[in-house]
């Protein structure tokens, strides 16, 4: 005789394989592009309640890791664009690690600051295009997939960050 | 000699190009310096994002929990929410719906046919040889067999003209300056 699975609890099963299997990584791609932990702890909560609130499109695991990674990005560049603002943690903000030094704290602080100011200068999705690619290393068309929009339109948004913090970098050295 | 422009070496710097276009920008290079150094502050520019690679040293474990119970959290706040919204019973609400849709989509076309409906015209006046009597700018005029007569007013601006429905036309004014009444009746027999 076997024995009867109850649907919720599969259900339940079900989603907390989905994000066991997918939270570190859309936890990074999302503290890629905004920048702090706070927000991408909060944002990387949002996308996955997004994405099991639609769970009929989550049957095929390929295509469900792809939609999953689109809602995250979306997500942060709504984020961004409401917020108007990249902020990496202060230093006292910071989580101790017993790895680090003050010392490296502190270098690590100010390296992330000055990334920070360069990186307001550019748009939401010129950002996440630029994370996406330098950052994460994914291909233009990955990249393209992610923001939903042309590889053209990619390259166009790599180009401008690239030249925006260039000139920023060129006028105030770290 | 024509330099590429900043976004080609942008791409060029981060391998973004595609294959003719970086074939073309590295002939240029090859033989230009300026746009060589260009090209370098650009690859340094993506080397400077590098540390963002980094996730700051957090306890991924005790993240990774707190998420998870929020992420749970939020479903179950959803479907209370998603529970209350669908308590009105779904057939009745979507056939509802539906009619309501299909009235409207009713009552779009029937306004649009009664709006492109053909607007009668007046009949143009046939000049068959009956007689016809109108009003003009100067009179009154009895038009008949491509012959005219005209009963001509004086102060055509004050002039009040009726038609009558037995074929007549009146004209009726009063002179400002004597006061006189005039009224003129022409009848078409």
């Amino acid at each position: 005789m076997s024995e009867a699975v109850d649907p919720g609890l599969e259900l339940l099963e079900r989603q907390n394989r989905f994000v066991s299997d997918h939270l570190r990584r859309i936890f990074v791609q999302i503290y890629r592009i905004v920048g702090n932990v706070a927000d991408a702890q909060d944002l990387t909560q949002e996308a996955f309640i997004k994405a099991l609130q639609r769970q009929q499109q989550l049957k095929d695991e390929q295509k469900a890791a792809h939609w999953l990674s689109r809602i995250a990005t979306n997500t942060a560049i709504d984020f961004l664009r409401r917020n108007g603002r990249v902020a990496y943690c202060e230093i006292d903000a910071a989580p101790e690690s017993p790895d680090e030094s003050p010392e490296d704290l502190l270098l690590r602080s100010e390296q992330h600051s000055y990334l920070e100011d360069g990186l307001r200068l550019l748009t939401a999705r010129e950002r996440a295009a630029l994370m996406l690619r330098d950052v994460e290393g994914l291909p233009a068309e990955e990249v393209a997939r992610r923001l939903d929009c042309s590889k053209a339109t990619v390259r166009s948004h790599i180009a401008n960050a690239r030249i925006k913090l260039r000139r920023y970098m060129e006028k105030r050295k770290p | 000699m024509t330099h590429p422009d900043p976004s080609t070496l942008a791409l060029y710097a981060g391998q973004d190009l595609g294959w003719f276009a970086r074939w073309r920008t590295a002939r240029h290079l090859a033989r230009c310096r300026e746009c060589r150094d260009e090209v370098q502050a650009f690859a340094s520019v993506s080397d400077a994002l590098i540390p963002l690679n980094e996730l700051p040293p957090i306890s991924w474990s005790r993240l990774a929990a707190e998420m998870r119970a929020n992420i749970r959290l939020g479903l179950a706040a959803g479907e209370c929410v998603r529970a209350e919204e669908t308590g009105r019973p779904p057939g009745w609400w979507s056939g509802a719906r539906a009619l309501t849709a299909l009235a409207s989509m009713i009552a779009l076309v029937a306004a649009g046919l009664f709006l492109q409906r053909p607007v009668p015209q007046a009949p143009p006046v046939a000049d068959n040889g009956s007689a016809v009597l109108r009003a003009t700018a100067n009179g009154i005029e009895l038009r008949e067999g491509g012959e005219s007569l005209s009963l001509l007013h004086v102060r055509t601006a004050d002039v009040t003209y009726s038609a009558g429905a037995q074929g007549s036309m009146r004209a009726g004014y009063v002179d400002s300056e004597t006061g006189n009444v005039t009224i003129n009746d022409v009848y078409v027999q």
